[in-house]
């Protein structure tokens, strides 16, 4: 028997409206310990506040609650109002999300936080107003706002109250609803200091509820991704944010400024909707979804020791992988070992970065990945197949390369029309109508003009900026599920430069396709890669998270790299 | 400093009251003379040129105007209304009499309907959308609708000369006498019965509709979750967290209301013959006497402009974010 305090089993919340049902929390399992602290976080809308409002059984009607909801095995919904009373705030206690209107304006500080005392604590008058003032204290106030009214705080003074006024009963749990997103960065610090240290002094079961990875990763072990209603990924929160396994987390973690300070900002695609249909909730924002994923629901599966997802393909698929792949040059006189035992991974929707210096095997190693350059030893699969020859270049939806030279690869003399739409030609799948179609959709993704005009320009009369640009225009065409960069901005001048990695950081964000970045440029490496290998004389000598690398290098290379590539930034 | 502001605004406005209370019958075309020695009031027979003079040096008519207002202001201060030629007696005196009878009922009837109002507007708004509320929600907006001196001429058929169970007018039985203090009240009481339940039932539905929407409202505001979530007892839920909130705007509504109570009283008494300020009025106008008018105007509007000065205070007590 599960000895848990707290233990959430099925847990769902239905909100009937005149047009339908919104799901808000479906099916969400989780138990809580004294001393255990447990972060929920989700997009908002993704019923993170419905979760903690079942909690406290204040789902009022027309909401559903159904599931059960254990309070030292005791089922609360199996209580009477009167008993449900008794436990609300003397044991399981909310910190509200804050707002002007979360305290009543017409009573004081003092009334409100004495209130529950003389209700579940039966205290005396004195000892009431003693433990309003600890309390008070506790939290860093002085006692002589008792006599205020909520309008005479500060947003931040407020959450204290808050944080006060749930403490009041030394509740066993403790669910925290946003505790620091209507803060600046100061009192946000403050806050999330105070509710630590106060976890740890008494010892409650923390439940904190937030859209901030932030405010999750201090407070937290353990966390539950939300998305939908749903649980998509659980672990421990260290874990899960530097290395996050469900494609939605992976997008929560990239739109967090903080814990990703140096890359660009870029939300995930679409909507979140809570609306009831079969199949995986994240499925139309999903970069990777399969036909199965429309038609049933995943379930949360171990995938490690710690870690549950629920994704049909097990979380983030691999999409590419280079394995022992081992390419020599053999000259007149040298040899030349351009991949030493090179092993490297590109998981579906990521961006990889390849970083070293020139000469030390970056393009070969793209070669052989792409299939252009037959290794002697090792072996590449892409999507579970074997890579050889061109037999993923030459179609659609598998890899394409764009090099540092656009048009080591074009025609010159072809007009824009035929240099763009060359490949399709080549695999004669569209007819000329399609391929004109999709030529113009993607010179307006590359954002150059798709006029006649335009299509019939020849290529040798493009700037630098505009033939990167057609070529990567050339790529896009094929639908790739890889984009292999190599070198491609090298030529040009810094502010094209940033026009290009922005465009592409862009397509990938909203095409959803996986990008392999090879560059020596540091700084861009940093703003746009997911993941960094670091390439030195043919050998990968380190590997992991961006951040991680770019901050804490364990290699002496690597070290090196970061020290000099990054001093002009820093 | 914002007090003082407001003090100030009472005052000024006060005295553009006075001015036009003041101007207006003199800005007319003719004097009071012309209405006085007419014949068609026939109360009184028509005056001499003699005596229009001296009733004209009496108030003071043949000063300048500017003479006349500033001793219309002085004698205002003084608690001196002017004289009433009909009734023979100070004008201040005639309306203080008068005035204890409707002040008695438009007081009772305000605090009777104003609690009667919000504590079923709160029970409505608790149990919303419920039969119950459905109810009695359709019987106020009916109420609400029937102006007061309709319902209490029904009243007065029925309940008093189809029934008898109530005294047909007047305040108290003229020439009455009492054995105690008791007595004298429950005939009072009798007597102004159907006065005020007329003027509570024209005016509860008011005070329902408002209480009710204003308690709606307030339940879904975020601090009356948090009221839930700490488990506390629903009667503190409801009355110290919810109609604390609730009641501010009937508060403001009683005292602005004001005026069109009295409005209704007047026509109320009028129907039961009733010896307030308002078949007092009735009786100013019959016989066309401007200063009793006059004198009646001004007490009604100082009266209003206190209740709003009122007003402004009580909720300033109880709603620490009106500065
Ligand atoms: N009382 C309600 N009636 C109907 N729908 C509701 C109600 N409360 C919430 N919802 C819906 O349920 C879903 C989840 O809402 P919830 O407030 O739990 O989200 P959240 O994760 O707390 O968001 P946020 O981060 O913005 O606070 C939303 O689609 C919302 O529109
Ligand atoms: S792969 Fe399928 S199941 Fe997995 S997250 Fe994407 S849509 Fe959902
Ligand atoms: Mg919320």
């Amino acid at each position: 028997m599960d000895k848990s305090l707290l233990r959430v089993e099925h847990l769902s919340v239905d909100y009937k409206l005149n047009n339908g049902e919104v799901n808000a929390v479906r099916d969400v399992s989780f138990s809580l310990n004294r001393g255990d602290s447990l972060g929920i976080i989700g997009e908002s809308g993704s019923g993170k506040t419905s979760l903690a409002m079942a909690l406290m059984g204040l789902i009022k009607e027309p909401g559903k609650v159904r599931g059960n909801i254990y309070y030292e095995n005791v089922d609360i919904n199996s209580l009477s109002k009167r008993e449900i009373k008794s436990i609300r705030w003397n044991k399981i206690a909310l910190v509200f999300q804050n707002s002007l209107d979360v305290l009543n304006p017409l009573l004081t500080i003092d009334e409100q936080i004495s209130e529950v005392i003389v209700k579940h604590l039966n205290l005396s008058k004195e000892s009431t107003s003693k433990r309003v003032k600890e309390l008070l204290e506790m939290v860093g106030l002085s006692a002589e706002i008792k006599g205020y009214y909520p309008h005479q705080l500060s947003g931040g003074m407020r959450q204290r109250v808050l944080i006060a006024m749930a403490l009041a009963c030394d509740p066993e749990v403790l669910i925290v609803d946003e505790p620091t997103t209507a803060l600046d960065a100061v009192y946000k610090n403050e806050i999330i200091k105070l509710l630590s240290e106060l976890h740890k002094e008494k010892k409650f079961a923390l439940l904190v509820i937030s859209h901030e990875l932030e405010t999750i990763f201090h407070l937290t072990s353990k966390i539950n991704v939300m998305y939908s209603g749903c649980i998509l990924e659980k672990g421990i929160t260290s874990e899960v944010l530097k290395n996050p396994m469900h494609t939605y987390t992976r997008g929560l973690v990239d739109s967090s400024p903080t814990i990703n300070p140096y890359r660009d900002l870029w939300g995930i695609p679409g909507e979140s909707g809570g609306s009831k249909e079969s199949g995986c909730p994240f499925r139309k924002r999903c970069t990777q979804s399969i036909e199965i994923c429309s038609t049933r629901v995943p379930k949360l599966e171990y995938v490690s020791l710690e870690r549950q997802v629920a994704c049909h393909r097990g979380g983030i698929v691999t999409l590419l992988e280079g394995k022992n792949i081992n390419k020599i040059y053999k000259n007149k006189k040298t040899i030349v070992k351009a991949c030493d035992d090179c092993s490297i991974k590109v998981r579906s929707g990521e961006i990889v970065a390849l970083i070293g210096e020139s000469g030390s095997g970056k393009t070969t190693l793209a070669g052989v990945l792409s299939g252009t350059i037959l290794p002697q030893e090792g072996e590449v699969v892409f999507e579970g197949k074997l890579v050889s020859g061109n037999n993923f270049t030459s179609r659609k939806n598998g890899i394409q390369i764009v090099f540092q030279d656009p048009f080591s690869s074009i025609n010159e003399r072809f007009s824009i029309e035929e240099a763009i739409s060359e490949p399709l030609r080549i695999i004669k799948e569209d007819s000329y109508e399609e391929i004109k179609i999709e030529v113009k959709k993607a010179l307006e993704e590359v954002q150059l003009p798709n006029d006649e005009n335009f299509l019939n320009r020849k290529c040798y009369t493009l700037s630098g900026g505009q033939r990167q640009r057609v070529s990567i225009a050339r790529s896009l065409v094929m639908k790739p599920k890889l984009l292999i960069a190599d070198e491609i901005t090298s030529m040009l001048d810094p502010s094209t430069k940033a026009n290009i990695i922005r465009l592409l950081k862009g397509l990938q964000n909203k095409n959803g396709f996986s990008m392999l970045y090879i560059t020596h440029d540091l700084p861009i490496a940093r703003k746009i890669a997911d993941r960094v290998y670091v390439m030195h004389n043919g050998k990968i000598v380190e590997q992991g998270i961006a951040s991680k690398i770019f901050s804490d290098p364990t290699d002496d290379y690597t070290k090196k790299l970061v020290k000099e590539g990054m001093s002009e930034f820093n | 400093m914002n007090c003082i502001k407001r003090i100030l605004e009472y005052i000024i406005v006060f005295f553009v009251i006075i001015s036009f209370n003041f101007f207006i019958p003199r800005l007319m075309p003719g004097d009071p003379f012309t209405f006085l020695s007419s014949d068609e009031g026939s109360v009184h027979s028509s005056y001499t040129d003699e005596q229009i003079e001296k009733y004209k040096a009496y108030y003071g008519l043949d000063k300048p105007l500017w003479e006349q207002y500033k001793d219309y202001v002085y004698n205002l201060f003084r608690g001196d209304l002017g004289y009433s030629i009909y009734y023979n007696e100070a004008v201040s005196s005639i309306i203080l009499k008068r005035v204890i009878w409707t002040i008695g009922i438009v007081v009772v009837s305000i605090v009777l309907s104003s609690l009667l109002g919000i504590f079923v507007g709160a029970f409505s708004a608790w149990h919303r959308n419920s039969a119950i509320d459905k109810i009695i929600y359709s019987i106020m907006i009916v109420f609400s609708e029937i102006p007061s001196f309709l319902i209490a001429m029904l009243l007065l058929f029925g309940l008093a000369a189809g029934k008898g169970w109530f005294p047909l007018s007047g305040g108290i039985t003229v020439f009455g006498e009492y054995k105690n203090v008791f007595e004298k009240i429950k005939d009072i009481v009798h007597h102004g019965f159907l006065p005020v339940l007329a003027l509570v039932l024209s005016q509860t539905g008011g005070y329902y509709l408002l209480s009710r929407n204003s308690m709606i409202t307030v339940l879904s505001k975020d601090y009356m979750l948090t009221a839930s979530a700490k488990g506390l007892d629903d009667r503190r839920i409801i009355f110290r967290h919810g109609l604390k909130n609730a009641i501010l705007p009937v508060i403001t509504r009683i005292f602005m209301n004001l005026g069109s109570v009295f409005g209704g009283a007047i026509l109320v008494e009028n129907v039961f013959s009733y010896p307030g300020i308002g078949r007092l009025m009735r009786e100013a106008v019959m016989v066309r006497d401007y200063v009793l008018m006059q004198g009646i105007f001004l007490n009604i509007c100082i009266l209003v402009l206190t209740m709003n000065f009122l007003a402004d205070i009580v909720c300033r007590k109880i709603d620490p974010r009106v500065e």
